[in-house]
């Protein structure tokens, strides 16, 4: 699952992650995200913060407190040290400042699924 | 008159001290000439005393004409003319020297009546005993019978009886009969010696007392004259101290009046006179220590207070330089610090900005990165559509760039022009909306839908909007809600636009110095203190006004009013 409230983020995310052979569903809005994970079971999440109503932070806590095995990854451009701690101190598996390389992500990525496949 | 205050209070002084002076001295003048007066009127009283003494003198000597009252007249006479005598010369000259020299005449010539009367009263007494002894001579001649017959006792007897009656009436009744009994010897012959001897003697007596009779009538003229002219004087003397009291009393009258109504006539012009360029330096240094100091005191006088007047003058050139550079280097400070203080709000704006660059970069370099990988099996559709994005994405950093130099002031226009200030506040909040972004800071936007012109330079009124919501920002630290409220006051008149925020408030005692510059609550090195000054002093050059309302631990709220746009009114405005 990625969510971000840049359309073009999940378009080129979609189709860069679907090359590495995964199943990607994406998301402009926080609340359409929540919805969907009640729909479907993710792997991983990987979520934009500042996205008008519910952001990315409300989507960590939600997720940590109603699926804790999902781990989510946080990109952001809004790379502050407060906002990176908080994120750590509530779960994130990895916090990615935009812009980033794709290989960087791809890797943690491939991570965070070894990670969620251990368990 | 250039008089110095030294002088005119000299003046002041001694003219109302002369005015006294003369005043005392003409009193002087005329107390002793009252005493010469009263003087004259003593002598002249004295005079008349000695003349009635006289006259009175005169009167029993005519009537006893004795040895012994001649001598009393006579005394009093030589006391009159001894006080005649005594008199000075100079009271003689004023009382009246003809009267004087009348007086002296008239006595001598009384003095010398008396003693010729004396000597007729001495004739006189002699020549009565040559009478009697005639009478008796003839009276034993005709006793003897040895002459004419006419001559009988009888007659003589007759004739004695004549004499006797005239002695002691002397009247002209016997006066008469006496001569007519004389007239008879004329009768008598022979010749008798007796008889003719008898006859001269009474003769004698006769023209004695003839002569008496006319002395003694000259004797009182005199006298009268005498007593006339010592009253005259004595009268006049009096009426000339009853006049002269009566003038003196009259003038004095009239200096005392004079004096009553010129002396403070006089000293409170003199008065006026000197405090005159003291009061009204003292009006001037009041007018200047209520601030103007380009007025200057006055040089009219040329007394001590010109002095004065220009040590302050050149006092105030000194001040006034010094305040115009003073207002200089703080004018110059002043936008130094508005420098910095843009500088700060410009460094905040930037974290905000960078972080907001970061969206449209990654976009580009993630579209750069799936191109990379996936060139070969795209379509040319999707190359095309990619590389749009990419543009698009630029043009997106471009904007954001942009945005924020406008705020730096690379529009440097001062220029007034009629601006849509909703607009504007719209581009300000989108400067400050990164920072919204990164905090918990809630946005609530009231503002009309259509545009509300005013006149107005767009950068300093971003300016003001920033400031203002920079510091609510920092208010909030990083939750709350910053509210924006705009809405037109009655007629269309002005604008009324409010932001609120949710902060720790400020303190009652803080309000007051919340506009004052470099006046700040945040940590040093947060702010410059100057943000709201320079928000302040940017509103009033656009002619409105601001105003803070607070609640410690609710919120501040900062009201600004705009005038609308007039075509008839162009504020200037300086490049701060």
């Amino acid at each position: 699952m990625v969510v971000d409230d840049e359309p073009i983020v999940g378009k080129r995310l979609k189709r860069l992650l679907e090359r590495e052979g995964y199943a990607v569903e994406t998301f402009t809005r926080g609340s359409q995200a929540l919805e969907g994970l009640g729909r479907n079971r993710y792997d991983v999440i990987i979520t934009d913060i500042m996205m008008g109503n519910v952001d990315g932070m409300m989507i960590l806590e939600y997720v940590k407190s109603n699926y804790p095995d999902i781990p989510v990854i946080i990109i952001t451009g809004y790379g502050k040290k407060e906002i990176a701690e908080e994120a750590y101190r509530k779960g994130v598996h990895s916090f990615i400042i935009k812009p980033f390389r794709i290989d960087e992500l791809k890797a943690v990525v491939k991570e965070a699924l070894s990670g969620a496949d251990k368990d | 008159m250039n008089l110095k205050i030294w002088h005119k209070m000299i003046i002041g002084i001694s003219i109302p001290s002369l005015v006294v002076i003369i005043g005392g001295l003409l009193t002087l003048y005329y107390l002793n000439n009252v005493k010469t007066r009263h003087g004259f009127v003593e002598i002249a009283d004295d005079l008349r005393e000695r003349v009635l003494e006289i006259r009175r003198n005169e009167k029993n000597f005519l009537l006893h004409k004795t040895t012994e009252y001649y001598k009393y007249f006579k005394s009093s006479i030589s006391i009159l003319q001894r006080s005649a005598s005594n008199i000075p010369e100079a009271i003689i000259d004023q009382v009246g020297k003809s009267e004087f020299l009348l007086l002296r005449n008239s006595i001598q010539n009384y003095q010398d009546l008396l003693n010729n009367l004396l000597e007729n009263y001495l004739h006189e007494e002699r020549q009565v005993e040559k009478v009697r002894e005639e009478g008796r001579h003839l009276e034993s001649f005709v006793a003897k019978k040895n002459h004419a017959v006419e001559l009988s006792t009888d007659f003589v007897l007759n004739l004695r009886r004549f004499e006797k009656n005239y002695m002691l009436f002397r009247d002209k009744a016997s006066f008469d009969e006496l001569n007519k009994g004389l007239a008879q010897f004329d009768n008598i012959i022979p010749f008798c010696i007796e008889c003719i001897r008898y006859a001269n003697a009474i003769n004698e007596l006769l023209n004695v007392h003839t002569d008496q009779t006319r002395l003694e009538g000259s004797l009182q003229i005199i006298g009268n004259k005498l007593e006339e002219i010592t009253n005259t004087i004595s009268i006049r003397e009096r009426e000339n101290v009853r006049s002269f009291f009566s003038v003196t009393q009259h003038r004095l009258l009239i200096v005392l009046v004079l004096l009553c109504v010129m002396g403070p006539l006089f000293v409170y012009k003199t008065a006026t006179h000197i405090v005159k360029p003291i009061k009204r330096l003292a009006e001037i240094t009041k007018r200047i220590s209520e601030g103007d100091l380009s007025l200057r005191a006055p040089l009219k006088e040329h007394d001590e207070t010109f002095q004065l007047s220009q040590s302050f003058n050149t006092m105030l050139d000194k001040l006034q330089f010094t305040q115009q550079s003073l207002e200089r280097s703080l004018e110059l400070l002043h936008e130094k610090h508005v420098e910095a203080e843009k500088r700060a709000s410009l460094g905040f704006l930037v974290s905000g900005v960078a972080h907001e660059l970061n969206n449209p970069l990654n976009n580009i370099s993630l579209t750069a990165e799936t191109m990379k990988e996936d060139l070969d099996t795209m379509t040319r559709e999707e190359q095309k559509e990619y590389i749009q994005d990419i543009l698009t994405q630029s043009e997106r950093a471009k904007h954001i760039i942009e945005e924020l130099l406008d705020f730096v002031g690379t529009r440097k226009s001062t220029a007034m022009e009629k601006l849509d200030i909703i607009n504007v506040l719209g581009e300000s909040i989108h400067l400050v909306s990164n920072q919204l972004k990164v905090t918990n800071i809630k946005l609530k936007l009231d503002v009309p839908q259509y545009p509300f012109f005013i006149k107005g330079n767009q950068s300093k009124i971003e300016e003001i909007f920033v400031n203002i919501m920079v510091n609510a920002i920092h208010a909030m630290k990083d939750s709350g809600t910053l509210t924006i409220c705009a809405r037109p006051g009655s007629g269309q008149r002005n604008i009324f636009i409010d932001i609120s925020d949710t902060g720790c408030g400020i303190e009652e005692k803080e309000i007051r110095n919340i506009f004052e510059p470099f006046y700040t609550t945040k940590p040093v090195g947060e702010g410059t203190g100057l943000g709201l000054s320079v928000a302040y002093s940017l509103v009033s050059k656009h002619n409105g006004d601001i105003s803070v309302k607070s609640k410690v631990g609710k919120g501040t709220t900062f009201s600004i009013r705009f005038p609308a746009y007039d075509e008839s009114s162009v504020p200037e405005i300086s490049n701060t």
